[in-house]
């Protein structure tokens, strides 16, 4: 016997041991759970993005987290927002609203509703979640300002503005957003922090690490949902999410990219949903500072972008669009003055700043993201392309999500960062104050629009127009003047709508998904 | 015993100057990154005021080496500190103005949750590793020149072509996803760690399968092992205890090496198969700028990886007393 006799099979049965490891590999180990595990009362929703620990709904504006408050917390109504009827308005905790006079505005609320905890619902907790969450210190700034609330009797209120100087109809859309406190909870900020508890469909039993789990509440307004349970799950990466929604490890997923849409066209355990978004993406010009204080030279700018190329970049993840803001928000409409690609005209512009050519024109850098929007770097190589094309000598940077945020708003006292920066904003509500007052009002931020830094005289009289207008079809003129106003003096070019890509289980059924993330699942079941 | 004392002293002051040369490298280089932690903990729309008392408050206005220190003295107490991101209740606490920093978790406790399986991935892929390594590798050796070199050689090709993430899709995709057979994304129980492993597995393999066919074939090469048949010894005699003896000390040294291309391994496994392990906790903590995470773990791979090396070192001069002197 030699030494290779100990250690090596012949050829023969080297062959014959690999033939029967192949075929014991297509046997499933007994020990190995099947991927098809959950049980089909539970939904697993998958989440691009982490939730922040701190259940107050007025702490944050993180997009997850008011995604799982939607299943958790109920509002005076839900507004679903179909492009079709953008206005559409669907009673819950309120039954009825009317405009009293220019400062005040009342709800009538539903009787027998409990929250999570068994307190009854009120008017005492209406009254505590306006005044509380309506404070300017609140970071989730949502409110137009600070409110008064007068409980009429245990089912009425009456919101009163004038502490704030603002219109009563100012809530008209937006309460359709605003999460309802308990008053005993704002009562105790400990309480209120370390649990959400609320009305909706869904209660919250425990954080799991990255997993919430919410299980279906018993006293639910409108009878307790068909699931059993919902995990909001975190899955930072997007192609582990996709790999889990296939495998069945997951039932829901949010923020496809379009190419992953496109793939899952054709896969038969997969649907597909498809949402024009209440958000708008923007390129905003810092208008704080040179060169872009400059209207003319933003003019140049915007007519040097074909926004054509930048949708076909996006593919299913965007939708044409012509105003500042989305398709599906009260007063939207298709702008005539609304900034078009025209490279004759950008080159006058740029001869009319004192630019020929972009001649004189120092660095501009243009700053974006990667990882939190679909296509961002992809679509702003072509945006920068086209802008170099005409003179504009632009330096393209592609930050982290983290850095790109931290250099994202305008701060008093010091320059912004870049000359251009690339960012989407999303409200829950058809209410456009929630876009047009933070991006474009000279009062919005410590510099003007809370990106682009714009202080515009014509702008704010447009904005402060409309916002006065309590009544709804003449408010929604004036909205049409105000951000024909804001597209002469292009702060910003909004570049498209968003679009919302969800996939989720063939099986799953009754779904809802709202333009601004959260999901109805009340009526959602598993059918074979 | 005397000499396994000295050498531990020794080897022990090394390693803890290592990692306290890591602690600091790492210390000093987060910091120098752009951007104010406060800012992103508190998110871009919370005022300069409030930023600047959060900032005080958790001393980061403090000079870099009184931080360090405060750092320094923490660590000897096995305190890492608490995380600029996580809170104790699992979320995140990042543009969260009213998340106070006693509720962010300990560094300590988020290291302690999810080790236990980064350990049971990198044991399943070690063992994974050695199970396909041993055999192909001692084969190639001792048939140097046929084909179970050749095999070696090309397997040992393919596997180190296959770049760790893309095969980690494709196995999840195939297996998980089309198959059905073994769940891989998130961790329910073992079973979840079987594919993860394998791709570790499949990426450290080709050095230790070379490593040991090569080093197998040179000791077979030595006089004493041609001499061995003449002093009556069995072949097998030859192999177990001479060959493999001989051969195993490059290997091990390899080992030590290799753990920390193991670590690396575990980064990107665990965040495309969103397994719940250290690398997973590392990776988010890097996109979150969450240092105080990013130091911990730093210094806990180089002190794994400092232990590691002196038990690889004991283990190789226990093989051969030679390496003793």
């Amino acid at each position: 016997m030699s030494i290779s006799s100990i250690v090596a099979p012949s050829r023969r049965s080297f062959l014959k041991t690999s033939a029967v490891g192949a075929a014991a590999l297509t046997l499933p180990a007994p020990f190995i759970k099947r991927a098809y595990g959950q049980a089909k009362k539970t939904m697993v929703f998958a989440s691009g993005e982490p939730v922040t620990g701190n259940w107050d709904p007025t702490s944050h504006t993180v997009l997850a987290q008011i995604n799982l408050e939607g299943f958790v917390f109920g509002q005076l109504f839900r507004t679903p927002m179909r492009s079709d009827n953008p206005t559409e308005i669907v009673w819950e905790l309120a039954t009825g609203q009317k405009i009293l006079d220019l400062h005040t505005i009342e709800y009538t609320l539903r009787d027998g509703v409990t929250f999570h905890d068994g307190k009854k619902f009120g008017a005492e907790d209406v009254k505590a979640t306006f005044e509380y969450a309506s404070q300017p210190t609140r970071p989730a700034a949502w409110y137009p300002g600070p409110c008064e609330v007068e409980v009429v009797d245990d089912l009425t209120v009456r919101v009163h503005t004038k502490v704030g100087n603002y219109p009563a109809a100012a809530f008209y859309f937006l309460a359709g957003f605003l999460p309802i406190m308990s008053a005993k909870d704002i009562a105790d900020q400990a309480t209120l922090q370390a649990r959400p508890n609320g009305t909706g469909p869904f209660k919250f039993a425990e954080q799991r690490g990255n997993t919430t789990v919410l299980k279906a509440f018993d006293g639910f307004m409108h009878g307790k949902p068909i699931l059993d349970e919902v995990q909001f799950a975190y899955i930072g990466d997007a192609t582990t999410r996709v790999l889990a929604l296939m495998s069945g490890e997951i039932d829901v997923t949010e923020r496809l990219e379009p190419e992953q849409y496109e793939t899952l066209e054709s896969e038969s355990k997969v649907k597909l949903s498809r949402t024009i978004a209440t958000e708008n993406k923007y390129l905003h010009f810092r208008c704080d500072k040179p060169p872009f204080d400059n209207p003319i030279l933003r003019q140049a700018a915007a007519a040097a972008i074909d926004r054509e190329q930048v949708l076909a970049v996006m593919g299913a993840a965007g939708h044409a669009s012509n105003n500042y803001i989305s398709p599906v928000k009260f007063g939207y409409v298709d702008l005539e003055n609304y900034p078009a690609y025209d490279p004759a005209k950008c080159q006058e512009l740029l001869s009319q700043a004192g630019f020929p050519n972009g001649q004189g024109l120092p660095e501009m850098e243009y700053t974006t993201s990667t990882g939190f929007y679909p296509k961002t770097k992809e679509y702003g190589e072509v945006i920068a392309a086209m802008l170099q094309e005409q003179g504009f000598p632009i330096k393209f940077t592609v930050m982290e999500t983290a850095a790109w945020g931290a250099r994202l708003y305008q701060q008093a006292g010091q320059p912004s960062h870049a000359a251009m920066t690339d960012c989407g904003w999303s409200t829950g509500s058809p209410e456009p104050d929630l876009v047009l007052r933070s991006m474009f009002y000279g009062k919005a931020g410590p510099k003007g629009g809370l990106i682009n830094g714009i202080q515009d005289a014509d702008i704010d009289a447009a904005l402060n127009a409309e916002q006065a207008e309590p009544d709804p079809e003449k408010r929604a003129g004036l909205i049409g003047q105000a951000t024909g106003v804001i597209a002469d003096k292009v702060p910003s070019l909004s570049l498209f709508t968003s679009v919302l890509l969800h996939g989720y289980r063939t099986e799953l059924e009754g779904l809802y998904f709202f333009p601004n993330g959260p999901i109805d699942a009340v009526k959602a079941e598993f059918k074979a | 015993m005397g000499f396994i004392l000295t050498f531990l002293a020794r080897r022990l002051a090394q390693g803890l100057l290592i990692i306290l040369v890591v602690s600091f490298a790492i210390f000093a280089l987060v910091r120098m990154a752009p951007g104010d932690p406060a800012r992103t903990i508190l998110g871009g729309m919370a005022s300069d005021e409030l930023v600047e008392a959060t900032a005080k408050e958790m001393g980061l206005r403090d000079p870099i080496l009184v931080q360090y220190g405060r750092y320094l003295t923490g660590l000897l107490q096995g305190d890492l500190g608490n995380s600029y991101i996580k809170t104790e209740s699992g979320g995140a606490a990042m543009a969260n103005q009213d998340q106070g920093v006693s509720s962010r978790a300990s560094v300590t406790t988020l290291i302690a949750n999810t080790l236990p399986y980064t350990l049971q991935l990198a044991g399943l892929a070690l063992l994974l590793t050695l199970v396909i390594s041993i055999p192909i590798g001692i084969a190639g050796g001792v048939h140097a020149g046929r084909w179970q070199d050749k095999f070696a050689v090309y397997l040992s090709s393919i596997f180190v072509s296959l770049p760790n993430f893309w095969f980690a899709i494709v196995l999840a995709l195939v297996v998980t996803a089309r198959l059905g057979w073994i769940p891989s994304i998130g961790y329910q129980n073992f079973a979840y760690t079987i594919l993860p492993a394998i791709v570790i597995a499949v990426e450290m393999s080709p050095i230790f399968i070379r490593s040991l066919s090569v080093s197998v074939a040179d000791t077979l090469r030595q006089t004493f092992v041609e001499v061995a048949a003449v002093r009556g010894l069995g072949p097998r005699k030859i192999l177990y205890g001479h060959v493999l003896r001989n051969a195993a000390v490059p290997i091990l040294n390899l080992f030590g090496v290799q753990v920390g291309a193991l670590l690396g391994g575990v980064l990107i496994v665990e965040y495309i198969f969103d397994y719940p392990g250290i690398g997973l906790l590392t990776v988010q903590a890097v996109t979150q700028r969450d240092f105080p995470v990013i130091q911990g773990v730093a210094i806990l791979s180089s002190a794994i990886f400092v232990v590691v090396n002196i038990l690889v070192d004991l283990a190789a001069a226990r093989i051969d007393p030679r390496l003793e002197s």
